[in-house]
């Protein structure tokens, strides 16, 4: 299959007002290589005017340290030659002034660096949630949330920090030892020869032995994220582990893993606290080295004093920018796999190729369905989820489908919302073949409320229009009211304003009641009453229910069957269905089993024939038939 | 009744703030308490290893004077000592390198123990401890977590900070004595630079601490909004939300750089003002020393020692000032922990000597469950009353389990039935009633009913990530033996909560790792695992809440089925509490019990409550109109 470029798809949507869906794929480039180092490192490409100044700050960070040691020389050799202390003063005025303005060009720089870093990554993170946005259900389906979050956030952290650490520690420190050792050769080119070996050597030296303390630093950063998730998991079951008496189990469980932890840090400290003190016995031995170098040539009379202080102090001066040159080669290496990692992101592709000749779905009003003889296995797993399906249903009817968790219930709703395509067969929606719909306008006018609610840690309002300037404030109460939520609306504290606290992830549910209650201020009901109000804001002409089977009471679930009700009123509804109850108001029935429909008629037809299996369920449920 | 309750209300409040304030004023007892967690001995070895790291530098800066004295000497000496000096020089380097080492690793062990202790205390209480954890615990576990991860390594820190603080005031005694005695006023005002080190870190740092939580904040925003958006994926596509979602990053993207760029300003201005101090003590040095030299009085070696000085004199100003802005953050960390402790227990208990295992094996924590010899007869429970906050909870709530009886909890959203169960399982704390085990009352519940008196099955079940088999025995002996047939209590166990077939199915059956970091099971998959750990302990008492709910019909009566045979025929708990608005369920059930907003609204079988009870007979309604309509 060719893939036509989903600019096309773009294109074409453009006369509608509302192209958002499609905008962000637009400017994924067609299939190809993934993306080059130096195109992810375009991110961090600064402004002239600000790189104008990181220069200024970097080279002012560096020269002015450089400038001072020679004050110190002149103010050794002046003293003892008898200067005026007049003259004196103001040399030693001069190094206080040449010191400090050092330290603040280093700051200045820092900021500078730390700014530009920022931007770039900020630039990164958005171009990377776009281009995951953008990509299908299909690839969304096999990742967590957490493994996105360390894709699109983590990684560009770490090259965040390389590249901040590269203004500042390599391009920085390289420029300062470089400036030493040329003023150094300069002064005394013997001795400058010297400190250049051994900077040479030290410098080789440390980034061989540097090496040697990584294996065991991952190994202890590895234990102590056992420590850390043993802990979490302990803390968030903590009812299940009370109730089973597990308690003393688990503190022995955190004792194991805690001492796990010890001997891997142990071992990673012994190796640290050696590198650390043998680097320090390499840089005595240094100063060790011209010293006595400086020792020899003033008793040949070769040196002034001032000189050898002067020696001393850039001696001094090469340990901190060395150490931190060495220490970005560790971090260039964990740069470059984040970087790796952020071009294979980069370098995915959609599957579901966007139409050639895009034709938006009718504007208003129901839209009918129909499957025709559709099969469907799931990308990279051979097996049939669905085989030969066949339904159809017209404008303003529902359809409801019936089946055991596994049946095929689910997919069925996803084709409906081309999260993926099936792999024979067409669904069409309001008579055009999904694969060739305008993706805007699928997005509007079919819409989906699904079992567990996805919510945000954001207001009201933002989970209600997910962010969209869909309607005014108005309209939202309006709907709110609709759903039934007026009163909730009514008891918080900044009613729309209100900021909800999302669900954090699984681990975030503790003990309560309802689970959500306590994070989000919803209950599980609510939640689901929310659900439906951003369906009546989007106002589709397709609603598809993947009904909420559990926590919820009956009195509640009729409320939101009456909700139900009046959302499908003038739409055409497709209802996954978890309990029978509500099949009362859908006109036909679909069966499901194995993927297949093995029944499939008017619910009236069904409920009355008793060998039929929906009559079964029935049975089964204590519904005397 | 209210009255009374206030007053205890009341009372425990008071005695809360007064626990948390009296933390507060103390973090200096709780810092002295906290170096003998692993043993005070320990803790003053590892500080004199320190010593000598610190003081040290001392011998460099006097070997560097006499090295500069020489180099400077108008009469040229003999080459041989100055090269000695320089071999003392890296002699004494590799001296304090050893030291080092030795008193580094030595002091792993002690931060770790000290860390570990610090955990392990709370996490104990939080876990066994007498009285309810539910309302010890933040909001979420993260939290929880952090507050063992941070608030304790906080508390180290300051320990540790101590060592640090005792080295380099050692160092800096010494080095003023041998300073003042070469130029005592040049000594005097290099202690002007040293102060304001001393100011500006006690000053800043609370500056840098503040901006760098904020940005931390912040980032984690960020992070959490990457992750609500992945999570809700579906939600964001399926309505074609993609740009607005980006727009939101970009702002919240925007706000994090401008919190880490300040952030870091902070942080930058706080370490150049230290350096900056230096240089001007070092500037001062020459500008007061200038007439001396002039005179000889003041020698270049005199100068390279109060030059080198002046470096290492920087840290104890920075140690103490850093450690005067930690003291505070100390008292919140030491309140944030004890918050963590039961009500019975205090900062004492928090940072009581505790063992830990790091070198020898820990003794067998999967101890045999204390055996019971008072199999229940009947639980009975008067006037259970939880009050949480907006009137949920329950009230006044009587509960009569007979041995043999199949009890359902039912009610509305918010009536009040898993506050019940967790009160009884004293999971909940009890704000007022009594509970008596076959008419002997029963203390503290949350660990009198637990395995083999009681299991429970909650509803929203946690595995953790390790083997199936850890997961449903988590410490209980089971068989003793692993695999083959060792593990027929755990097989029957999944039998009973029908789970036994896909477990089968596993490739690795029950060594599959589970949980956050293993394979994911379903959600009704999870709940039937937690039956089954709660079954493999063979309670007299099984307390399930919403089992069913993940569960399809067939599934779900099978279940049922199995552990009704199971009770009848003594291989299972005989008794049962269920928490469930499921018909399948009610209808089995003896007695079933209608909670309304958190008082008992109706008592009886499912067919006396639908002529008796109104609230039962609205929640039937809708379920009785389908029958109606079906029937037709």
């Amino acid at each position: 299959m060719t893939a036509p470029d989903s600019t096309a798809a773009h294109g074409a949507a453009a006369p509608s007002p509302d192209h958002a869906p499609g905008g962000s794929r637009g400017r994924i480039a067609s299939p190809g290589t993934p993306a080059s180092r130096r195109d992810i490192l375009r991110s961090f490409r600064p402004a002239p005017r600000a790189a104008a100044g990181l220069i200024t700050g970097i080279g002012a960070a560096t020269a002015l340290p450089l400038a001072a040691p020679q004050l110190t020389r002149r103010f050794v050799d002046d003293a003892i030659g008898g200067a005026g202390l007049r003259h004196l003063t103001l040399v030693a005025l001069g190094y206080l002034a040449l010191a400090v303005a050092g330290q603040a060009a280093r700051l200045l720089a820092a900021w500078l660096a730390g700014g530009l870093a920022w931007d770039g990554t900020n630039r990164l993170r958005e171009r990377l949630a776009e281009h995951a946005l953008g990509l299908d259900m299909a690839f969304h389906g096999r990742r967590t949330p957490g493994e996105m979050i360390e894709r699109v956030d983590g990684d560009v952290v770490a090259v965040a920090d390389f590249a901040v650490a590269f203004l500042m520690d390599v391009v920085a420190g390289f420029l300062l030892l470089v400036g030493v050792l040329a003023v150094v050769l300069a002064t005394d080119a013997r001795l400058g020869g010297v400190l250049l070996v051994y900077c040479a050597l030290i410098g080789l030296l440390m980034a061989r032995t540097q090496r040697l303390a990584v294996p065991s630093a991952t190994r202890a950063r590895a234990a102590s994220a056992v420590v850390f998730g043993t802990l979490e998991e302990r803390l968030a079951g903590v009812e299940d582990i009370r109730a089973n008496g597990a308690g003393a189990q688990a503190v022995a469980r955190f004792q194991q893993v805690s001492a796990e932890m010890y001997r891997a840090e142990v071992r990673a400290d012994k190796v640290r606290s050696a590198l650390l003190a043998g680097t320090s016995v390499a840089f005595a031995a240094g100063t060790a080295l011209v010293l006595g170098l400086a020792a020899w040539g003033r008793q040949s009379g070769a040196l002034t004093v001032g000189t050898a202080v002067l020696l001393f102090q850039y001696t001094q001066m090469v340990r901190t920018p060395l150490e931190r040159l060495i220490d970005q080669l560790k971090q260039y290496q964990t740069a470059l796999a984040g970087i790796a990692r952020i071009g294979e992101l980069l370098a995915e592709r959609r599957t579901l190729p966007g139409p050639a000749a895009p034709r938006p779905l009718p504007a208003a009003g129901a839209l009918g369905l129909r499957l025709r003889g559709v099969g469907f296995a799931y990308p990279g797993d051979g097996a049939r989820v669905l085989s030969d399906v066949t339904l159809s249903l017209a404008p303003g009817e529902t359809l409801g489908l019936v089946g055991r968790t596994g049946s095929g219930k689910s997919t069925v709703a996803r084709l409906l919302l081309r999260l993926y395509d099936p792999v024979e067969g067409t669904v069409a929606v309001g008579g055009v073949d999904l694969r060739d719909t305008a993706p805007a306008s699928l997005r509007r006018r079919v819409c989906v409320v699904t079992q567990d609610v996805q919510l945000f840690a954001a207001t009201v309002r933002d989970n209600l229009t997910l962010f969209r300037p869909l309607a005014d404030d108005g309209r939202l109460r309006a709907v709110l009211e609709e759903v039934g939520l007026g009163e909730w609306l009514a008891g918080l504290p900044d009613g729309l304003d209100t900021e909800l606290t999302g669900h954090a992830g699984p681990a975030d549910h503790t003990e309560q009641d309802e689970p959500l209650m306590r994070h989000t201020g919803l209950s599980a009901g609510e939640a689901q009453l929310l659900a439906f109000a951003r369906a009546f804001l989007a106002d589709p002409g397709l609603v598809i229910l993947d009904e909420a089977s559990s926590r919820l009471d009956p009195a509640t679930e009729r409320h939101v069957e009456r909700v139900t009700g009046r959302l499908l009123a003038g739409r055409t509804g497709v209802l996954i269905a978890h309990r029978l109850s509500s099949l009362s108001r859908v006109d036909t029935i679909a069966v499901l089993d194995g993927g297949a429909v093995v029944e499939y008629g008017r619910r009236t037809d069904l409920a009355a024939d008793p060998a039929s299996r929906f009559a079964h369920l029935l049975h089964a449920a204590g519904v005397r038939a | 009744m209210t009255g009374r309750m206030d007053a205890q209300e009341s009372a425990r409040v008071t005695a809360r703030a007064g626990r948390r304030s009296a933390a507060r004023v103390r973090p200096w007892r709780v810092v002295a308490r906290v170096t003998r967690i692993v043993g005070l001995r320990r803790y003053v070895i590892g500080a004199l290893l320190w010593a000598p790291v610190s003081v040290l530098p001392l011998l460099s800066g006097l070997v560097l004077q006499r090295l500069f004295d020489h180099v400077s000497a108008q009469r040229v000496v003999a080459i041989g000592e100055p090269l000695w000096l320089c071999a003392a020089l890296v002699g004494v380097e590799i001296v304090r390198g050893l030291v080092m080492v030795i008193a580094w690793v030595y002091g792993t062990y002690w931060w770790d123990a000290a860390a570990t202790v610090l955990r392990a205390n709370p996490l104990r209480s939080v876990l066994t401890a007498r009285g309810a954890a539910a309302g010890r615990l933040p909001h979420s576990s993260g939290e929880a977590v952090a507050r063992l991860r941070d608030d304790t390594a906080d508390l180290v820190q300051l320990t540790d900070d101590i060592v640090s603080l005792v080295g380099a005031a050692l160092f800096s005694a010494a080095a003023l004595v041998i300073m003042a005695a070469i130029d005592p006023v040049v000594t005097l005002v290099l202690l002007v630079p040293m102060a304001a080190i001393g100011v500006l870190n006690r000053l800043l740092r609370g500056v840098v601490q503040r901006r760098h939580r904020r940005a931390r904040v912040l980032g984690a925003m960020v992070t959490g909004f990457v992750g609500d958006v992945f999570g809700g994926v579906l939600a964001i596509k399926t309505a074609g939300a993609e740009d607005a979602v980006l727009r939101r990053l970009r702002e919240r993207n925007r706000a994090r750089r401008d919190a880490a760029v300040r952030d870091r300003l902070a942080a930058g201005l706080l370490e150049t003002g230290t350096g900056a101090a230096v240089e001007i003590s070092i500037g001062l040095v020459l500008l007061l020393a200038a007439p001396a030299m002039r005179r000889g009085a003041f020698t270049v070696g005199d100068l390279a020692l109060f030059t080198g000085y002046a470096g290492w004199l920087a840290a104890l100003p920075r140690t103490a000032g850093s450690m005067l802005s930690r003291l505070p953050q100390a008292a919140v960390a030491v309140e944030r922990l004890t918050r963590l402790m039961a009500s019975h227990e205090d900062a004492t208990d928090l940072t009581r000597p505790g063992e830990v295992w790091f070198t020898r094996r820990p003794p067998s924590a999967a101890a045999t469950p204390p055996g019971h010899d008072d199999p229940l007869e009947v639980l009975d429970a008067r006037g259970l009353t939880v009050r949480h906050g907006h009137g949920r909870g329950v009230r006044d709530v009587d509960l009569r389990l007979a041995r043999g009886s199949f009890t359902v909890v039912t009610g509305a959203v918010g009536a009040g039935k898993t506050t019940l169960v967790r009160a009884l399982l004293g999971l909940a704390p009890l704000d007022a009633g009594t509970i008596t085990w076959n008419g002997r009352p029963v203390a503290d519940p949350g660990t009198f009913l637990v395995p083999g008196r009681a299991a429970y099955a909650g509803q929203v079940p946690r595995l953790f990530s390790e083997s199936l088999r850890e997961n449903l025995l988590l410490g209980h002996p089971g068989d003793g033996r692993r695999g083959g047939g060792g593990d027929a209590q755990i097989m029957r166990a999944l039998e009973l909560s029908v789970l036994d077939r896909e477990v089968a199915a596993m490739a690795d059956g029950l060594d599959t790792v589970v949980g956050p970091r293993g394979v994911r099971l379903s959600g009704g998959q999870v709940q039937r695992a937690t039956a089954a750990r709660a079954l493999v302990r063979s309670p007299d008492l099984l307390v399930v809440d919403d089992l069913s709910s993940a569960l399809d019909v067939e599934t779900e009566r099978l279940l049922w089925d199995r552990i009704a045979a199971a009770a009848r025929d003594g291989s299972g708990p005989g008794t049962l509490l269920v928490v469930s608005h499921r018909r399948a369920v009610l209808e089995r059930a003896d007695q079933v019990v209608v909670l309304d907003r958190g008082r008992v609204a109706g008592r009886g079988t499912l067919t006396e409550l639908l002529e008796s009870c109104p609230e039962m007979r609205r929640l039937w309604t809708g379920e009785l109109l389908v029958e109606a309509e079906e029937a037709r």
